[in-house]
């Protein structure tokens, strides 16, 4: 039988697990907590004279419980992402798997870097009726081309946008004033563009970072977790 | 042959684990969970205690978990409650096909690869047998 105050420290920390895996589909999460609370209550029943001190030994061998669920959010989140088409679901998990290491932090950049340009594409669409001189594809001098905003000006002139200009320069955002002549290329194929584009970059990114997950993410998970054996605390048999 | 290393506690032990030692740990515990769920089903705290007294291999406990989970993803272990009377219900794990195909992959691996380790290492261990005679 346990006594209120061991109860109490279990639930503490179960209630910590809870709270830092939330966005984990609750059934998900209600398992993995019903299965470390069968593990905490298994222990106790291995220990006799269970007091405070030794509950908080035993849930300090069970780990952070903070570090737990962060860990377990992300393996979530990476699983589903796997099998999944969504772009949201994709950003959101190799934001949290960009935070782990050198595979992640790749994925995640490429990642936004994809759907900056697809939002980029898309937001010309939306906005050529309200600025029609400004929204386009433009090229400028030294052969630049940017798909966005320019600011009209013939001298340091200024274009934001998804900016070009082969073979090596690509920047979201501007490459700089330049001074000279510069031509919009689209016209109202503005928004077949725009769309093209969009439809494009959206597509790509989705794919190549459901790639990166499926090809990397599981072999980084299994680093990450198992380097907490280095400070492993068997202490089951006491 | 128990090293006086093994004769530490646990934590002790760890904490004065190599780091390259700590690698080869961590590199074989995916296969020490596999294995200890071979033709058996085993619920958390058994998997612990059978990697501890079979392989010596420790971590913290909700990592288990976090593995198991994983490599359910994967679809090399499969689970199910079971009500065994201890007032809770425990999670058993099994192989599946799959897992125990992998499992068999990852130990044919690990045999040739320490056996050709072995070999290699075995002048370096009779040296030192001979040292420890001497003395």
């Amino acid at each position: 039988m346990l006594n209120d105050k061991v109860t109490e420290a279990v639930d503490r920390y179960l209630a910590v697990i809870r709270k830092h895996s939330a966005g984990v589909s609750p059934v998900e999460r209600d398992e993995f907590i019903e299965e470390i609370r069968g593990h905490i209550l298994d222990r106790i029943i291995a220990t006799n004279g269970l007091t405070q001190d030794r509950v908080a030994d035993l849930l300090r061998s069970i780990g952070d419980p903070k570090k737990l669920a962060a860990e377990f959010k992300t393996q979530v989140m990476l699983h589903h992402a796997a099998k999944s088409i969504s772009p949201w679901l994709m950003l959101r998990s190799t934001l949290r798997w960009g935070m782990t290491g050198f595979a992640g932090a790749v994925a995640l950049l490429i990642t936004l870097v994809g759907y900056g340009c697809t939002l980029i594409s898309f937001l010309c669409i939306l906005l050529k009726p309200f600025l029609p001189d400004h929204i386009g594809l433009w090229l400028g001098p030294d052969r630049t081309i940017t798909l966005g905003y320019w600011n009209r000006h013939l001298v340091g002139s200024e274009a934001y946008g998804i900016s070009v200009r082969p073979p090596f320069d690509f920047v979201l955002g501007t490459l700089g004033r330049t001074n000279g002549p510069v031509h919009d290329l689209a016209g109202q194929n503005i928004y077949t563009i725009g769309l093209l584009c969009g439809v494009a970059f959206l597509i790509a990114t989705t794919l190549f970072a459901r790639w990166m997950i499926t090809r990397f993410a599981s072999r980084k998970r299994r680093h990450s977790l198992t380097q907490e054996t280095s400070q492993a605390q068997p202490r089951y048999a006491e | 042959m128990v090293s006086s290393k093994d004769m530490l506690p646990a934590e002790d032990r760890i904490a004065t684990a190599d780091p390259w030692e700590a690698q080869l740990r961590k590199g074989s515990l995916e296969m020490a969970i596999l294995a200890s769920l071979w033709k058996r089903r085993l619920y958390g705290l058994e998997i612990l205690r059978a990697l501890e007294s079979g392989s010596g291999l420790g971590m913290l406990e909700g990592t288990l978990y976090l593995i198991l989970n994983r490599i359910k993803s994967a679809g090399l272990v499969d689970s199910e409650w079971v009500d065994a009377g201890s007032g809770h219900p425990r999670k058993y794990y099994r192989l599946t096909a799959t897992g125990e195909e992998r499992l068999r992959a990852m130990a044919e691996s690990w045999s040739d690869f320490s056996a050709k380790i072995n070999e290699l290492i075995a002048p370096v261990l009779r040296r030192q047998e001979l040292a420890n005679v001497e003395r």
